[in-house]
């Protein structure tokens, strides 16, 4: 079944034509590489600011309410990006495990990065910064760095990308 | 030339390009770093520009990611030394290599510093001034210049890696 949806996507006409333009093949490049530097440059200087490293004249709450639409904006644009660009090649990545463990590390650092959003208001009000909400912040910041470091990795070990 | 050619065959430079895992770190070196700069970058531009939320001013942002901005492009520019230095006589000439470096990264990076000096004056009065808009119009599509030019590195030359 999902090979079929592979297959079909591979062979759409549309995919086709925009992944074998050299001209649209770097927008989507482009695309994708701006998306996840606004994704994870604005989603990390939010956890640093929990963890107490970054921004400490300002309230986490503020910087995270200036910051978190540009998180989403981001996504948002690597997402569609990497999708018209998976679609190309969807058997090949589909097959590649390593592939498979980069969508599973996004989507946990996805969910990390929502608790942190949601939690920010919460964490502000009490008096010190909570331990939780460190460990919190921490772990959605390893695994946006450890979803970065699985990327390079993809083409490295499977040979596609 | 002769620079690259002896950066590409430095002990440290043969040991990454030669080895198979090494290489992925390199380039996750200089992403996470870019992650920080440009991320950084493009919210104070976005800003200025008045584009987003205003749950604060373009100087208090500029000033809350002030730090980790320039910690991002010191981690970025390590990293991309490295590659750099990986295959350092088929990057030196590339076109769009040269373009990169030689003409978009120095003109955006004189901007960048113009507006982080220049953004808690802007900040001052209620309404941005139209010079403030422009310059962080123009910063973000440099950025965004600099990252095509850069993907583009691997058109002109197929042994450069993607």
């Amino acid at each position: 079944m999902l090979l079929h949806l592979g297959e079909w996507l591979e062979h759409n006409s549309w995919i086709v034509a925009i992944n074998s333009s050299v001209v649209l093949s770097a927008i989507l490049e482009v695309a994708h590489y701006a998306g996840f530097f606004l994704l994870v440059g604005s989603i990390a200087i939010v956890d640093l600011r929990v963890l107490g490293v970054a921004a400490r004249r300002q309230t986490a709450t503020s910087v995270a309410e200036q910051l978190f639409p540009w998180m989403w904006t981001g996504f948002a644009s690597a997402f569609l990006s990497g999708f018209i660009m998976f679609a190309g090649d969807a058997t090949d990545f589909s097959g590649a495990w390593i592939f498979c463990v980069k969508m599973l590390v996004v989507l946990l650092a996805l969910a990390a990065g929502i608790v942190v959003q949601r939690s920010v208001p919460k964490w502000d009000r009490a008096p010190s910064m909570p331990i939780s909400a460190r460990l919190m912040a921490f772990v959605s910041l390893a695994l946006w760095i450890g979803a970065i470091l699985i990327a390079v990795e993809v083409p490295a070990i499977s040979g596609v990308g | 030339m002769a620079f690259a050619k002896w950066l590409q065959g430095t002990h440290w430079a043969v040991s990454i390009s030669g080895s198979d895992w090494a290489y992925p770190y390199v380039q996750w070196t200089h992403f996470s770093g870019l992650s920080l700069w440009l991320g950084t970058n493009l919210a104070v531009d976005l800003r200025l520009l008045g584009v987003g939320r205003k749950r604060q001013s373009a100087a208090q942002l500029s000033d809350a990611l002030f730090a980790w901005n320039w910690i991002g492009f010191a981690v970025a520019v390590c990293g991309g030394f490295m590659l750099f230095a990986c295959s350092a006589t088929n990057y030196v000439p590339n076109p769009a290599f040269q373009l990169k470096l030689g003409i978009l990264i120095p003109l955006a990076l004189i901007l960048h510093i113009v507006v982080q000096r220049k953004t808690r004056a802007w900040s001052e009065t209620t309404n941005t001034p139209t010079i403030a808009r422009l310059a962080g119009l123009i910063e973000l599509l440099l950025w965004l210049c600099v990252v095509t030019a850069a993907v583009s590195i691997p058109n002109y030359d197929v042994r450069l890696p993607r």
